[in-house]
């Protein structure tokens, strides 16, 4: 269980936050190109090593606060950006049809 | 995920090589039995022979200097580069092939899965293309000589609430009208085949029905793993464990070969069929992929006589458990919730999934977890594969395999060679192109399952 | 008792006047207060525990403690005891597992004979052809699958969960662990000191007078300081990432098991050393054992473990060993030590041990054969943290490499050898420096302790047993390497060696060595697996705990009881499905009124100045000029354009709306709202605030609802001019302030969703239904709205839609506003506007049959077998008195007046009518604006 360091509560158990995807600007919508606009909602970068992402205090102060972390090693630090708004959530995930989504083997 | 090339327009060296490949198997006039022969027989009488003389075995594969070039360098040796290797040079002669692998045969993904096979999937393209894998592992233990344990245990897929029963007939319905066994069948039927499960009406998560796949089943995943390197090996494909592709080269927009821990290979084909490392691989050859890397758990409690026969998948609950001849439960879940490349796994993960468990078999209390582990599992949006062509001609990928990819290892490497030797994507893999995600043709299984295994 | 209990020891822990029986494979015995279940069998005369898992080996004894892989037993319903380790208590059935059909004659003896065959992994290489028999030689195959029994019947047990906050905890209590304990709590922080035993001590408890008086001392200091918590018979199981460690705590009353879980700061891994098996022919047979094992047997529990002893010694413990032996009055036959190159070849007897070979050739008659060949560090907690442990060739074994993650320590046997006073000072060291971590600082790196020189011995010229567990011998590993499976993993893989119950702690690095003198490697260079958690196996029913599963119920729960609702669980929420007669409940609603409790239905309170510009980003359609009072529907969809939820949202003020969600998407929608507002709008005003329980939503539906409704309404004029369908007013009903009506239709009649505060939606659901008795006024469920709804041809999210399906296909592209600036979802949807229909289409389907409903999710079959869509909803309806559906087709199938095939789940085939409209009641809407 990690440890994230919530700048409005302070650490907490990451089983109270829910994880909001890494940091990606939304491109315009009214302008962009399909080929753009599914490169933002489908590609990844999936770096292994330190990432920018969102995280969403569910069962604490309900803010979305960035975190930067290690995805080979798990070790967490406060973004540089701590405290200020996160931007460009990953829009794709937390939608009804991911949460709903059942597993199967 | 620009220019994506169409089908079509695979590599020209695929298409010599194809060219080649067809020449040669005239030639040989029976290409897929040609040099079919394996070192040594396994079988009862063969056990007791070397029994009695005191006899050893050959070896199962060999070790070999690294060459400079090969037709085609295959990275990864799980079941899906294996079987790839395997099925190229069985089924088209081609036979100079290098398998890369960083570790060893079999250690990734290949190995730490739950062995699950099935076909009861949602879309006819996915029970298509899973029933051929099924059929693969049918005849693998004869085709391969090698006893690969498929046992066709049955697979119940249970249902806890109506939308979840929706599903499961839909998924039978669509099974059915392709010929795959699946019926829904109710508590009653469902406490046959599992007398340990609780299925009173009073519980927080009643069983309402099951999907109930007959063919579906368990495989010892390592002996697949080893019954394609032996067989691969034995047509001339060659093994490289311990063998780590640094860099994919690409010059101008074609692949030409890799550079590896071991020194720099050429080749005109180069195929991705790794997994958790499936995006940073094809990065290598300058080719995103919509793909995140999470860990998947699983988990083993010690032996106890055999009492479960079939395979207890629960959606809702999240748990999926069967039981090895060795008297273990083998039990697995869904993805961590957030991506990594840690294997470590998580305390959570048991606690969860030891409660999953015993709200459907709450007798099993005193049972104790004996080991965790976890594998990586890439993970696409459509939680279908991503097969075939990629920008860069003559760099193929077989990944974003997800939770599902033991199950289709067969079928995958089939369907694989066949694309390298033919140049042109077979049917059966035809939706599952990486064009799709640009193209915005999404498959339809996450329509209402397949995320877990 | 008889002469095998030894008089009084200074160390023992038994209770000399406290006898226990109990009863072992059928017959009763008496053992001591203190004894496990192996001293006390042992004390009896008991040698063989079980039969080995292949060759159905007889075992005995091999290391008198937890790890002891002859001693796992049966006791009661319980499976896998530890013998070696479970305590006695009174009247407890132990039973052996795997002797079928007895522990003295076992037919499958036989493998013994047939044993040469039976090489590792024989079974990949035969039982091929016949196909269709693998079935049956699987069924013999898992008859010899090790392990106890389970019952469908056995009692499920009590067992608990606690949170710990311990600053530092100590994994073994041994003189290294208790010192670090001490030092920790004497520098201030909370200390929790875990052992696996029973006891304090470690190796001390089963030495001699000098170190029992030490070991009195500590455990005083311990017993002192009230910083420290001490636990026995517990073990530190698991280290997850950031110290969160999973601590098992065993032997309760009332509790099977407990799990522990505690967030450290920091973590002593104390964990001492595991004595290693010595491989040679025999070295199985009951009357081998180690070391440890001897010395715990005649210390601790007072027990003579033979009669005629040989002992094989490398090290200071087989030397103490000799010198219990002799203490026990055990007849020491012969000393062979190893360090000065003398040695063991075999043991040999017959189901027990008679003879020992030495390599000088001559042969031995013994009953008991004691080896002290090395040691292996536990390090399975530091692998956890993710250190490797690197291999010492000169103390010949695993050790942790010196720099470790800054929250872990180690100290002890586990790092290294000492005298007492050196391993007791380097164990305060470590507390110290953990305790000095703990709290933030930075302290100076402990002095390593050094390990001492010892033999490498792994393997006698003759082969044995590796793995006792999993019967895999040395023999078996050399014919793997040759094989190919000559990596640690593929060996482990291939033999199954190290992996049994415990998991390698006794026989990994056996394994290794064996590996490497087959393949002309060295250990370290071949390195060891990874331990995986958990250190010490725990109940699947510790790690679940209590069951804390929410479940969520309305106000009026109660009431649908006592009226004999059949229950809906609908996720978290528990709903009446109908009261007993759903297709009278849906007629009632056509011709009365009907009210049904729709509380779970999502419902956020929206406020702030720049509500409509949200409202304009998640819907799909417009928002800036819904005027006070009026109420919208709308429906949201993901970036990718798919539909994710649906529902209407109100203006109540000027700055204040409510937004109802479905019931299932009642969360992500919340947090869907906050995403976009707190990481896209930062700059927007809005607040929003979930209301789902804060209020009891009843829907009132039918033609009478007005006049039912009028007699309980202050202040708000029914009258459909004055509250025409699709608005919203604030009025008392029932005498209750502040209830929100909303005139809405999902069942296509007449109806108003009012929303009462929570606290009195009983009293208003029942003054409903005393007040509309005249009306004919009855409760109805979901199955009667179900219906109601597919008359109507509303659709339900992820019902009539799936994973895939975009707006425009869900006959809602009327919604669509693509002239709208932004919205989540636009860009996908506009790009699809532009291509003709690929996806399937939402239309309602009227089967020709009256009275064949086709069951959902029945298959639209078109030309050469392809399916062409599905049916999503069907029902027989009352009003009409026949079958409609509503289904996804192929976009060329949609086309109104298009005859479909369905095939139904019994394989019949029907045909169904593409209609116009969903709608198959009231398309024009009249009932609803009426």
């Amino acid at each position: 269980m990690l440890i994230l360091d919530c700048p409005h509560c302070g650490p907490r158990n990451s089983s109270e936050f829910r994880h909001a995807g890494t940091s990606r600007e939304r491109p315009d919508a009214t302008s962009v190109t399909a080929e753009k606009w599914r490169d933002y909602l489908y590609t990844q970068q999936n770096a292994a090593g330190w990432v920018r992402e969102n995280w969403y205090h569910a069962m604490g102060c309900r803010r979305y606060i960035a975190i930067e972390r290690d995805t080979v090693t798990n070790r967490t630090r406060p973004s540089d950006a701590r405290g200020a708004t996160p931007r460009g959530t990953d829009a794709t995930v937390g939608t009804s049809a991911d949460s709903n989504q059942e597993t199967a083997t | 995920m620009r220019n994506l090339a169409p089908d079509g327009s695979l590599l020209e060296g695929a298409k010599r090589l194809s060219r080649s490949v067809n020449t040669l198997g005239k030639t040989l006039d029976q290409p897929r039995t040609g040099r079919r022969v394996l070192p040594a027989r396994y079988s009862a009488f063969d056990l007791v022979r070397r029994g009695l003389t005191s006899s050893p075995w050959p070896r199962t594969w060999h070790d070999h200097d690294l060459e400079s070039s090969y037709d085609v360098v295959i990275i990864g040796a799980g079941v899906h580069g294996l079987a790839t290797a395997y099925y190229l040079a069985a089924n088209h002669g081609i036979t100079r092939i290098a398998v890369l692998d960083k570790a060893y045969i079999g250690g990734g993904g290949s190995g730490r899965n739950t062995a699950i096979i099935r076909s009861n999937y949602l879309t006819p393209e996915g029970v298509a293309f899973y029933d051929r894998s099924v059929k693969l592992y049918e005849d693998l233990a004869i085709d391969l000589n090698f006893n690969v344990m498929f046992e066709q245990r049955g697979h119940l897929t249970l249902a806890h609430n109506d939308s979840s029963l929706r599903t499961m007939r839909w998924r039978a319905e669509v099974n059915k009208l392709q010929g795959v066994d699946s019926e829904v069948i109710g508590p009653a039927e469902i406490r046959q085949l599992v007398p340990y499960m609780d299925v009173s009406t009073g519980a927080r998560y009643p069983i309402l029905g099951a999907l109930y796949h007959p063919p579906g089943g368990t495989v010892r995943h390592d002996a697949v793993n080893w019954a394609y390197a032996r067989a691969a090996d034995a047509l001339g494909a060659q093994i490289h464990q311990n063998t780590e592709v640094l860099d994919v080269e690409v010059r101008g927009d074609r692949v030409t070969g890799v550079v590896t821990n071991r020194g720099n290979v050429s080749a005109p084909v180069v195929v991705n069929c790794t997994a958790g490392w499936a995006s940073l691989v094809s990065a290598m050859a300058g080719v995103a992929l919509p793909i995140t890397t999470h860990p998947l758990q699983a988990a083993v409690t010690e032996p106890v006589k055999v009492f479960l026969e079939t395979v207890v998948v629960s959606g809702t609950l999240h748990v999926y458990v069967s039981q090895t001849d060795r008297g273990e439960l083998v039990f697995g879940a869904s993805v961590d919730p957030y991506p990594s490349y840690s294997t470590r796994g998580s305390l959570e993960f048991t606690e969860e999934l030891a409660g999953h468990v015993l709200e459907l078999m709450p007798s099993i209390a005193k049972l104790r977890l004996l080991r965790q582990w976890a594998g990586l599992c890439d993970m696409t949006p459509d939680y279908s594969p991503i097969m075939g062509v990629t920008p860069v001609a003559g760099f193929l990928v077989d990944v974003g395999w997800g939770t599902y990819g033991y199950k289709a290892g067969p079928v995958s490497g089939e369907s694989m060679a066949e694309l390298v030797a033919t140049g042109k994507t077979p049917e059966l893999i035809a939706s599952f192109d990486l064009a799709r995600f640009a193209e915005g043709r999404l498959v339809g299984e996450k329509g209402a399952a397949a995320v877990g295994h | 008792m008889n002469d095998l209990r030894l008089p009084p020891r200074a160390g023992e822990v038994l209770e000399r006047s406290s006898p226990v029986t109990f009863t072992w494979d059928g017959r009763s015995y008496t053992g001591l207060t203190g004894d496990t279940i192996v001293s006390a069998l042992l004390a009896n005369g008991v040698q063989v525990f079980s039969r080995s898992f292949k060759y159905s080996r007889p075992r005995g004894v091999l290391t008198a403690s937890f790890l002891d892989p002859g001693c796992t037993v049966q006791v009661g319903d319980e499976p896998n005891v530890r013998a070696g380790h479970r305590q006695l208590t009174p009247g407890i059935d132990v039973r052996p597992q795997n002797v079928w059909p007895s522990l003295r004659f076992d037919p499958r003896v036989a493998n013994q004979a047939v044993g040469r065959f039976l090489t590792a992994g024989f079974y990949y290489k035969t039982f091929m052809r016949p196909q269709r028999l693998w079935p049956a030689y699987q069924h013999v195959l898992a008859q010899f699958a090790s392990g106890g029994r389970t019952s469908p019947s056995a009692e499920h047990g009590d067992y608990d969960k606690r949170y710990a906050h311990a600053e530092v905890v100590v994994a073994g209590a041994g003189p290294a662990g208790m010192a670090a304990a001490l030092a920790a709590a004497r520098a201030g922080v909370r200390v929790m000191l875990v052992e696996e035993e029973h006891a304090l001590g470690g190796h001390l408890r089963w030495g001699g007078a000098t170190e029992l008086e030490r070991l009195a001392e500590l455990r005083a200091a311990v017993r002192g300081e009230p910083g420290i918590e001490v636990l026995v018979n517990s073990v530190v199981t698991g280290r997850y990432d950031d110290n969160w460690l999973a601590i098992l705590q065993r032997g309760l009353p009332h509790v099977v098991e407990r799990l522990i879980k505690a967030r450290a700061a920091t973590l002593v891994v104390a964990a001492g050393l595991i004595e290693r098996p010595y491989v040679f022919s025999g070295n199985d047979l009951p009357g081998v054992m180690l070391a440890t094992a001897a010395r715990r047997l005649i210390n601790l529990y007072a027990v003579r473990p033979g009669t005629r002893a040989v002992v094989l010694t490398a090290n200071t413990e087989g030397d103490l060993a000799a010198a219990d032996l002799l203490g026990a009055g055990v007849d020491l036959v012969r000393v062979v030590d190893a360090r000065r190159g003398e040695g063991i070849t075999r043991a040999t007897g017959r189901g027990r041990l008679r003879a020992v070979e030495l390599f000088d050739g001559s042969r031995v008659d013994a009953d008991l054969l004691v080896t002290s060949t090395g040691w292996t560090a536990p390090t399975s907690l530091l692998n956890m943290a993710g250190v490797a442990p690197v291999w010492d060739d000169t103390s010949a074994r695993f050790r942790p490499p010196e720099d470790l993650p800054d929250t872990v320590f180690a100290t002890g046997g586990i790092v290294g050898d000492g005298s007492l006073d050196e391993l007791l000072a380097h164990g305060k060291a470590v507390g110290t420096a953990a305790a000095a971590r703990a709290r933030g600082g930075r302290p100076a790196p402990v002095t390593a302790l050094p390990a001492r020189p010892h033999p490498a011995l792994f393997r006698s010229p003759t082969h044995g047993f590796v793995d006792f567990s999993e019967d895999v011998t040395s023999k078996d590993i050399f014919a793997a390497a040759q094989e190919g499976y000559d990596s640690s993993e593929l060996v482990k893989r291939f033999t199954t060696a190290t992996m049994g119950p415990s998991q390698g702690k006794l026989e990994t690095v056996n394994t290794v060595a064996v590996l490497a003198e087959a393949t002309g490697r060295d250990v370290g260079q071949l390195g060891t697996t990874v331990w995986r958690p958990p250190y010490a196996p725990i109940s699947l029913g510790a790690l679940a705990g209590v069951s804390f599963e929410a479940t969520r119920r309305s106000s009026i729960h109660a009431w649908h009881q006592a009226h004999g609702a059949v229950p809906l669980v609908a996720g978290q929420w528990i709903r009446p499905d109908s009261y007993g007669d759903a297709v009278a409940e849906a007629r009632n609603v056509r011709c009365n009124v009907g009210i049904i409790d729709v509380t779970p239905l999502g419902k956020l309170d929206l406020r702030g100045p720049d509500v409509p510009k949200l409202l304009n980003l998640v819907y799909v359609n417009k928002w800036s000029k819904l005027a006070v009072g009026s109420v919208r529907y709308g429906v949201m969809c993901a970036e990718d354009g798919v539909v994710f939820d649906d529902g209407v949202t109100g203006r109540l003020e000027q700055d204040r709306y409510l937004m109802s969600t479905t019931s299932s998407g009642a969360a992500a929608v919340w947090e869907w709202l906050e995403n976009w507002l707190q990481t896209e709008h930062p700059e927007w005003q809005v607040h929003v605030t979930p209301v789902t329980t804060a209020y009891t939503s009843i829907n009132v539906a039918g033609p009478r609802s007005r006049e039912l409704l009028s007699r309980l309404v202050d202040g708000v004029n029914l009258e459909p001019d004055a509250f025409p369908y699709m608005h919203v007013r604030t009025g008392r009903i029932a005498g209750v302030d502040e209830c929100l009506l909303w005139r809405i239709g999902f069942t296509g009649e007449l109806s108003y969703e009012i929303h009462v505060p929570a606290s009195y939606g009983l009293h208003v659901w029942e003054s409903l239904l005393e007040v509309g008795d005249d009306l004919g006024v009855a409760a109805f469920g979901v199955e009667a709205q179900r219906i109601l709804r597919l008359e109507k041809g509303h659709l339900i999210v992820g019902q009539d839609t799936d994973g895939l399906t975009k707006a425009a296909s869900a006959g809602l592209e009327w919604l669509i506003k693509l002239d709208k600036d932004d919205f989540v979802g636009k860009a996908e949807l506009t790009w699809a506007s532009e291509l003709p229909a690929r996806a399937p289409q939402l239309v309602a389907l009227l089967p020709t049959d009256p009275n064949i409903v086709p069951a959902e999710a029945s298959q639209i079959v078109r030309e050469a077998e392809r399916i062409g869509g599905r049916i999503t909803s069907s029902r027989r309806s009352p009003e009409l008195g026949r079958a409609i559906c509503l289904g996804q087709v192929d976009p060329d199938l949609a086309t109104s007046g298009t005859v479909v095939t369905v095939q139904l789940p019994d394989g019949r085939r029907v045909e169904a009518t593409v209609m116009t409209e969903l709608a198959f009641v009231d398309p024009p809407g009249e009932r609803l604006r009426a």
